[in-house]
């Protein structure tokens, strides 16, 4: 079982028709849970406040996202990360950014309180927003507050990233923090935005060891994918002990997803999550902190994320889509739609060079735990 | 970029009177691997770890002792730059003399050192992130307004370039590597084989990992 929270004020955080971070995933998903019987009772979590979002951002770029939300034209915006192609200013982008924070530090507090060991945020992720900069469709990083008030609460947080893109902007924020183990798996940055998340950023002083990126090849699938997480991850987890797991649990991995190469299937992601549960269990006697993140596929991320949602509240997962729910959303779907919950076995014909995306692959995990290994012992 | 952009300041110089074994710790203590002898202020020479290693060594046809002046181990006269040369201009020097640093002088001063490390450090400023982004690798042929047509249509979707680099290939294209900031990079890679551009990166996603819908935006 887990806590659900979500509001319907999540859909506030819209760039616009042409932008694909749209709040349409969200509708789509929980249409498809209730759609499925279940009720998914929701907890509508409060906006986080300006303190709480000054946690681990900058007064100036708080400010600067302010102004422009009231309609004030800056020439600097830019210098912030806003109004770009990424992020576009909208109106009411100051309070949206504030409810999705909002949404995974009340997640954090239930967390701390005992009040739950589970809880999804049904939203957010927004895992590149910097310091001082929004950038790749985040504003405000709600993963970065949530740990922060997690830090103070006197926990040790290991952050773990499965999202297409490296999490550039947690692992950025806690750098130095020897209270946080950020662990990122994603496509190699070598051409793939951010550019970053390379093995050798380890983390700096007393947080040297803590900063672990798994960077891997274009066209990674599934089994290779796994192999490389249960390489690293599980010691990882051993070493640092933590008190409490964050998951950015973006769904862009995803084989058909139209921003990035990783193909795994729904499938994989089934297994995944099964595993993050099981360590969690393992490590951190079950206290996980789920948000969604990317993912821009319309047949593709409801489906993922309510695999997600039914793991984790242990249901079943059903086969058959339901077919209201498909003629719902058809205008995004498309006419050519699939009609099962998971991709077909196989999801998509084989492909060439397999063997060697895989053994580039362990030998960027070999390296990894290398160069860890002056730190871990 | 200019040498005087990439340059180390102010040097750490030996004066002509001093001996190998000062020069010696004086290289251990900093942690360099090159050091100017001066003679009252001008440049005579460069000592490097090398040259102190070798000297010093019983394979030496002529071997020195760490109390013999400097001047009997340094290169002399040495290659220098000037503070407005462009840095690749220094960096074809090193390269010809097979070098591992340029003294930088300004009218007889010495003002500063360029050494191997910091032309890498050069490399990395003009190829590397600073700032997040994405990488786009496009091969443009090589005629007047190729780049221009480029630019133009990333300017139009308002996505800015942190850094732009080009290169001649043998099958006479200009390979172009754009860092662009934007999360968005194969849509526009898409745009830009539309627009008749040879992509070489973001490749074409693989047929096979195609899911039969249509786009995501009707």
């Amino acid at each position: 079982m887990a806590t659900l929270i979500h509001r319907l004020e999540y859909a506030g955080y819209d760039f616009g028709p042409e932008h694909p971070f749209t709040p349409a995933r969200l509708a789509m998903l929980l249409d498809l849970i209730r759609s499925l019987g279940h009720a998914a009772p929701t907890v509508a979590a409060p906006a986080a406040t300006r303190e709480d979002i000054l946690s681990v951002h900058d007064e100036a770029f708080v400010e600067m996202v302010e102004a422009l939300d009231r309609g004030e034209a800056r020439l600097e915006a830019g210098r912030f990360g806003l109004g770009t192609q990424d992020n576009p200013i909208f109106p009411g982008m100051d309070l949206a950014g504030r409810w999705l924070a909002g949404g995974a530090l009340h997640g954090a507090r239930l967390l701390m309180e005992g009040a739950d060991t589970r809880v999804l945020q049904l939203g957010g992720g927004l895992h590149h927003a910097q310091k001082d900069r929004a950038a790749g469709f985040c504003l405000y990083n709600d993963l970065a507050v949530a740990i922060r008030a997690m830090v103070d609460h006197g926990w040790r947080v290991a952050y773990l990233d499965i999202d297409l893109h490296h999490g550039d902007g947690v692992q950025n924020l806690f750098y130095d923090q020897d209270r946080v183990l950020t662990l990122s798996l994603h496509e190699t940055g070598h051409y793939l935005y951010p550019g970053t998340g390379h093995i050798h950023e380890l983390g700096t002083g007393a947080a040297r060891g803590l900063s672990l990126n798994i960077p891997l090849e274009p066209f990674t699938e599934s089994e290779s994918y796994l192999e490389a997480f249960e390489a690293v991850v599980p010691r990882a987890l051993e070493q640092f002990a933590p008190h409490v797991l964050v998951v950015q649990a973006g769904a862009d991995a995803h084989f058909a997803d139209p921003l990035g190469d990783l193909a795994l299937t729904t499938q994989a992601f089934e297994s995944l999550y099964r595993r993050i549960l099981g360590l969690a269990t393992e490590h951190t006697q079950g206290r996980v902190l789920f948000t969604l993140g990317g993912g821009y596929e319309a047949q593709v991320v409801a489906r993922v994320w309510t695999i997600l949602y039914l793991t984790l509240m242990d249901l079943p997962i059903p086969e058959a889509l339901p077919e209201a729910w498909l003629a719902r959303w058809e205008h995004l779907l498309g006419p050519e739609v699939g009609h099962t919950l998971h991709d077909p076995v196989p999801a998509y014909p084989e492909f060439p060079g397999r063997e060697e995306r895989s053994r580039r692959n362990r030998d960027v995990v070999d390296r990894l735990l290398d160069s860890l290994l002056r730190y871990w012992f | 970029m200019l040498v005087k952009e990439m340059m180390r300041k102010p040097v750490t110089v030996i004066e002509v009177g001093a001996t190998i074994g000062e020069a010696d710790q004086l290289l251990q203590s900093r942690g360099f691997r090159h050091l100017p002898v001066v003679d009252q202020g001008r440049l005579v020479g460069i000592l490097t770890d090398r040259d102190i290693r070798f000297t010093t060594s019983s394979l030496c046809p002529t071997p020195r002792s760490g109390t013999d002046s400097v001047t009997l181990a340094m290169s002399s006269p040495p290659l220098t730059a000037d503070p407005l040369d462009p840095v690749e201009d220094a960096a074809r020097i090193m390269r010809e003399h097979k070098i591992g640093c340029l003294p930088v002088l300004d009218g007889g001063d010495l003002v500063g050192i360029l050494t191997g490390m910091d032309l890498l450090d050069a490399l990395m400023t003009l190829t590397g992130v600073t700032k997040p982004s994405s990488r786009l690798e496009v091969a443009l042929m090589d005629q007047p307004g190729e780049l221009a047509r480029l630019t133009t249509l990333l300017a139009n979707r308002r996505v800015n370039i942190h850094s732009i680099l080009t290169y001649p290939t043998p099958d006479a294209t200009v390979r172009t590597v754009l860092r662009v900031d934007s999360n968005q990079i194969r849509p526009l890679a898409e745009e830009l084989r539309g627009a008749g551009f040879t992509v070489l990166w973001p490749l074409p996603k693989s047929s096979q990992l195609h899911l039969t819908s249509k786009p995501w935006q009707p």
